[in-house]
Order: C-alpha cells, then structure tokens, then sequence
C-alpha cells in the first residue's frame, strides 16, 4: 500500500494552512552522478549521423533510385544529427567533478 | 493504443491478409541493417549501465523521482507512439484526410493540460506508486483491486497484441521471421527493463522519441518539397479527389453523412474529446507512471504540457505522410477488401512503406525502420513497466504479502518483468492462432477505461464520493460498455441506440460507447455515494480538492508556471483548430 501523504512540512511553497509533503520545486543535487539521458541521444545520434552522411557521399556516384535523389538527402540529415549529435555529446559529456 | 481502437483492427487486418506478393516490400542494405543492430546494441547497453543506479524499490518503480519535466514529458509522448499507430494512423490520414488528426489534437490536448493541471497535483502529493495505488488510497482495496486486474490482464494483451503486430510489419515490410522479430524485440525489451526498471524505461523512451522523430521527419520535409509546399499540396489533393474534402476538420461534421468517418461533431467533441481521450491520458497508469516520476510537483505538471506540445506537432510525421500519399502517389490507394480485385493495387495502411520507399535509399530506410522498431519498443517497455509496477504493489503487496522488506518487492518487479515478457510473447501466440482475439482484446481495454475517468476525477474533486459509490460506479460503467458493445454485435440495427445514428461507423460507435458508460459510471457513483457512510474528511488529506493544500506557484516568475504553459498549449491547439477549421 502507498504512503498516506504527510501534511507537516513545506519546502518552496505558501499558504497558512495544513503543510505539504511534497516539493514545488526541488533543487537538491542528486546523490549519484547518472550520465543524463542526452549523452545517450548524442551518441545515437552522431553514430547514425556519420554512417548516413557517408552513405550520402557514396551515392553521388551511386545514386539510388529514390524521388527526390538529386538533393542528396543524406548528407544534409546525416550532417544535421550528426552535428546534433557532437552537441550533445558536448553539452552533457562526464565531467569530473 | 487506446484511442486508436478500431484503427489498429484496420491495420492488423491489412497485415494478416495474405497479400505478400503485392505489399511494398523495402529492401534493406547493409548499411540498414547496421543502423538496425546499432540501435539494439545501445538500447540493451543503456540498461547495462542503468543497473548500478537501481538498488531499491523507488529506483526501478518510480526512477528514483528524480526525472526532470523534459524527460518525463517525451517519455510520457514516447511510450504512447507505438509503431502500428504511427502507420495506422497514416493509411487513416490517407483515407478521411486531416479529420484523422483529431486523435492527436481533439483526442489529446485538452485531456493532457487538464492532466497537468487538475489531476497530477493529487497523483503526485498522495505519493501514490500507481493510479491503481491512489484509488486504494481514496477508496480501499475493493476499487483499486478491481482496476489493478483489469490494467494487469489488459496490459498483457495489448502487449502481446503489439508485439504480434509489430513481427507482422517487420515480415511483411522486410521479409523477416515472425519467431525472430517476437523474440528477438521482446527480449531486448525484458533485458533492459528488468536491468534498470523504470530509469532503464524512460531513458530508452526518449531515445527512441529522438529516433522516431529524426527516422520519420524526412517523409514530410521531402514530401513537401516535392507537392511545392501546403498550398501545392492542397491544390493537388482537390485535383485527385475533386468531389471530396480532406483538408478540413470540422467543416464536414455537421452531419453523420457528410464525412468519410462517418462521426459528428459531438462525437469528437464529447466522446472523443472529453471522454475517451480524458480516460486515456488521464488515468491510464502507462503513461501516468512517466509523469509520477518526476522530481518534483513542478516537473510533474510541466512534464503533460511540455508532451501537449509535441503531441500537437506528431500529425507532422502521421497525418502529414498520408495527405502527400493523397497529393503525390501517381495512383489511388484502396481498401484492403478491394485489394485483390485488381493487379497492383495498395491498400490504405501502406501509405507509410510506400512514402519510406519513395523517398529513402540505403541509410535513411535503415533509420525509417529504426524508428518503426522503437516506437514499438517504446510501447512496449512502457506495457511492461506499469505491469511489473501494478502487480508488485497493487497485487502482491496488497493481497499477498504485506510488510516484505523494499529489497523482495526490488526483487519480485525484476522477475515479473521477465514474467510479463514471457505472458506477453504468449499472448502473442495465442492472438497468432485466434486473430479475432485482437478485437475484443482493444476493445475490453476502451470498456474499461471511459469509467475510470469518472471514478478518478469524482475522487479528486469531491469528498463526498465514497468507496462503495466508486467500485459500484466502475463496475457499473464497465459492465454497461460490455453490454453495449455486445448488443451492438448480435444486433447492429440497436446502433442507432447507441450512436444515435445508423449511419454512424465503427469509430462513432466507440466514442459514444465511451460517453454513455462514463455518464452512467458518474450517475452510480454519486447515487451510491450519497446512500452510503461518508469518509472520514481526515482520511482524504492530500486526496481530494479542498482537503489538500496545493503548493503555491505565485512566487515563480510566469515563465516557471505550468499553468502559463498550458495556457500557450492551449492557444497554440486552438490556432491549429483554426487553421485548418
């Protein structure tokens, strides 16, 4: 069964009433340093950005018969979730603290 | 997907057909192939890592609380973006034009911000592992018992159903083993879930929004550059089909008659879009467990609206593919009963293979597909998480073993992962060998939760409900939407009773189902309410609307506030209704 909710302490909110067990806002750092999910996204995304951006250059001489080949899709997504990619990884990489 | 009950029918009827021979079959290079294992490889590698940090109950149930409003809010988007929605729903773009996107905005965003709102200040300060959870909390066992059941036995089937739907569109789209994909999906799914629980979850399910967005978005962009924009498109579409209109919303729903859904406007508004879709996002603990994960009350209520948002946007990679099917396929697409009619037809639900063979070559398929495969994981790892997390706590806690230390029910919700797997790869089988399973299957889950909705909102906000009123008022609604269904069955001619038309179809149907047996949920509830002992007001402190004091956001500046949000949500719902009235 759950807890039955506290009414006896407050952090972050107002009121003059019967006090709440819960955070408005909750600010406290974390007790582990978990790699946040975005280090994950940009690693997927770089991966697949540089296996497509690459596929892309070996079909200008290659052209697969797709509409729309002649803009050469591929390296321009490729490029973009790559470069997203490297920003994230970037942004989020493990830092020693 | 709940709301997409009827349509997931129309899809897995298309995939059982035996028409291999003249599907749109892709053929995958090695480079796609690649993409395909590289995506696996991280999905079970996040679980490996994910594994130190889950060491108690609250880590593989709950993520430990501590999700920021940005990854609960996709995961609460991603776990509801299944792969068989999103060609569903494109194959039913192609045949009622943009009404189809009413299940992404009508059908979602004002059942979302009201979720936010209203609803999650209660989930989060009640401290409630489950929705299941909080009704034990405001109502006893009986109710919660009840609910916890039904979510069990439902999520497992829906499970299965997905998964035998998902090895369907992997055989008939690429040629591959029916046993492999099963087993080879599902297992990946049970591994990282049972390694990380829930963090392991949700982490994988923003993954894999980031992957479906960026695996479907070329569709659109391309498709449009090619139609030369919205207005080619439209220009196009009244050019293909001159007698019909497939680029409005509302302008058609007047009538029963006068749209290709056969639905009218009520239909949508109060069936759809105050009732089922309110059931769905606002009670369905699949999506609701992401959002209990917040780190905060804050978090938890921006977590719905920042998901409204890119809910409103998903019709780009849905809705969009089937009006370019309906604007650029040289040819028309057909039901699947007239498909065999004639050489080298399509039928509807090909519309998203079609536009993924139209315009992607080796790489960008690999990516396409990547993203069909994580929209079925992410269905699926959110089915096996609310599983293990009901049956751990609303089940074995409450009516088997109370009082075990956190480490045994840890323990217990790892081995009912797996568990839940294995049930769902069976159910897999036994919906193989009895397809029209599948029907009733959808179908009990939308029985149930259209009166959820009333016995959860009820609770909320009235102190006056009682638990007798609730499970009397759930069972009720729930037996009433069983009957109606079965009447209609046996007599189809008692449609007009319930859809107040004959000329009502299949999804009208649903959505006045769903309307009556909320409405009768509420009638019980209250009435039994009101002969029964009222609750003791001390009892429903941090439960109900007036026994619960509610932090105060006036101190944040207007830009922290989630009710600012909404509020943009909501303007931005009612521009897009605007738009395309």
């Amino acid at each position: 069964m759950d807890e039955k909710p506290k009414m006896n302490k407050q952090r972050g909110g107002g009121g003059s009433g019967p006090k709440i067990a819960v955070d408005l806002i909750d600010e406290r750092p974390r007790k582990h340093h978990m790699l946040p999910v975005w280090f994950f996204i940009g690693l997927i995304l770089l991966t697949y950005g540089i296996i497509i951006f690459w596929t892309g250059i070996y079909e200008i001489s290659h052209p697969p018969a797709t509409v729309l080949a002649n803009l050469h899709a591929p390296i321009w997504w490729g490029g973009l979730l790559a470069l997203i990619g490297a920003l994230y990884i970037l942004m989020y990489r493990p830092r020693r603290h | 997907m709940t709301l997409g009950f009827g349509l997931l029918h129309l899809s897995l009827a298309w995939l059982l057909a035996p028409h291999s021979s003249r599907v749109t079959t892709l053929s995958p290079h090695a480079v796609d192939f690649a993409i395909i294992a590289i995506y696996f490889a991280m999905v079970i590698g996040i679980g490996v890592y994910l594994k130190k940090y889950t060491k108690s109950g609250k880590d593989f149930f709950l993520a430990g609380r501590e999700m920021t409003a940005w990854v609960a809010g996709l995961s609460f988007v991603s776990a509801n973006l299944g792969a068989l929605e999103l060609m569903g729903w494109a194959g039913s773009a192609y045949q009622y034009g943009i009404l189809a996107a009413h299940w992404y905005w009508m059908g979602a965003i004002p059942a979302m911000l009201f979720l936010a709102i209203v609803m999650m200040p209660f989930y989060y300060i009640s401290k409630t592992h489950s929705v299941p959870g909080y009704l034990q909390l405001r109502y006893g066992q009986a109710t919660s018992g009840l609910s916890a059941v039904c979510f069990a036995v439902m999520t497992l089937l829906m499970s299965g159903v997905d998964m035998f739907a998902m090895a369907l569109v992997m055989k008939v789209m690429l040629g591959w083993n029916l046993n492999f994909s099963i087993w080879v999906s599902s297992i990946t799914v049970g591994v990282y879930v049972t390694l990380g629980g829930l963090f392991s979850a949700i982490f994988n399910e923003v993954v894999q929004f980031f992957l479906i967005w960026f695996g479907a978005l070329l569709i659109p962009i391309l498709g449009l550059v090619e139609a030369g924009g919205w207005s080619g498109l439209v220009a196009r579409i009244h050019q293909n089909f001159p007698q019909q209109d497939f680029t409005h919303l509302w302008r058609g729903l007047g009538h029963f008659t006068d749209n290709p859904m056969g639905i009218h406007w009520t239909g949508i508004v109060f069936g759809l879009g105050m009732t089922l879709s309110f059931g769905y996002w606002t009670t369905d603990f699949l999506v609701i467990q992401r959002v209990i994960a917040a780190k905060d009350i804050r978090a938890a209520k921006m977590a719905p609206v920042i998901g409204s948002f890119f809910k409103m946007a998903v019709p780009f990679i849905v809705i969009l593919p089937g009006l370019l099917a309906l604007s650029l396929l040289p040819y028309h697409l057909v039901p699947q009963s007239a498909v065999g009619s004639a050489p080298g037809l399509h039928s509807y639900n090909e519309v998203l293979p079609l536009m993924l063979a139209r315009y992607c070559g080796p790489g960008l398929l690999g990516l396409g597909v990547t993203a069909l495969i994580a929209g079925f994981m992410s269905g699926m790892a959110g089915n096996v998480s609310a599983f293990s997390t009901v049956w751990t706590y609303d089940l074995y806690r409450a009516f088997i073993r109370k009082g075990a230390p956190d480490s045994h029910y840890l323990s217990m919700g790892r081995w009912c992962t797996m568990t839940g797997v294995v049930l769902s790869i069976g159910a897999a089988y036994l919906v193989m060998q009895f397809a029209s399973i599948m029907d009733y299957v959808q179908a009990l889950f939308s029985f149930f939760i259209a009166p959820l909705f009333g016995t959860v909102l009820l609770g909320m906000l009235w102190k006056r409900i009682t638990g007798w009123g609730a499970f009397w008022g759930l069972l009720a609604g729930t037996v009433s939407s069983v009957s109606m269904f079965t009447l209609v069955k046996l007599n189809p001619r008692t449609l007009a009773l319930v859809a107040l038309s004959t000329h009502a179809k299949a999804m009208a149907e649903n959505m006045y189902r769903a309307l009556w047996s909320w409405v009768l949920c509420v009638v019980v509830t209250v009435a039994v309410s009101y002969v029964t002992q009222p609750q003791p007001v001390e009892s429903l402190q941090g439960l109900v609307y007036g026994q619960t004091e509610l932090p105060s956001e006036g101190h944040l500046p207007l830009w922290q506030r989630p009710i600012f949000w909404a509020g943009v949500a909501l303007l931005v719902f009612l521009f897009l209704q605007w738009v395309f009235w």
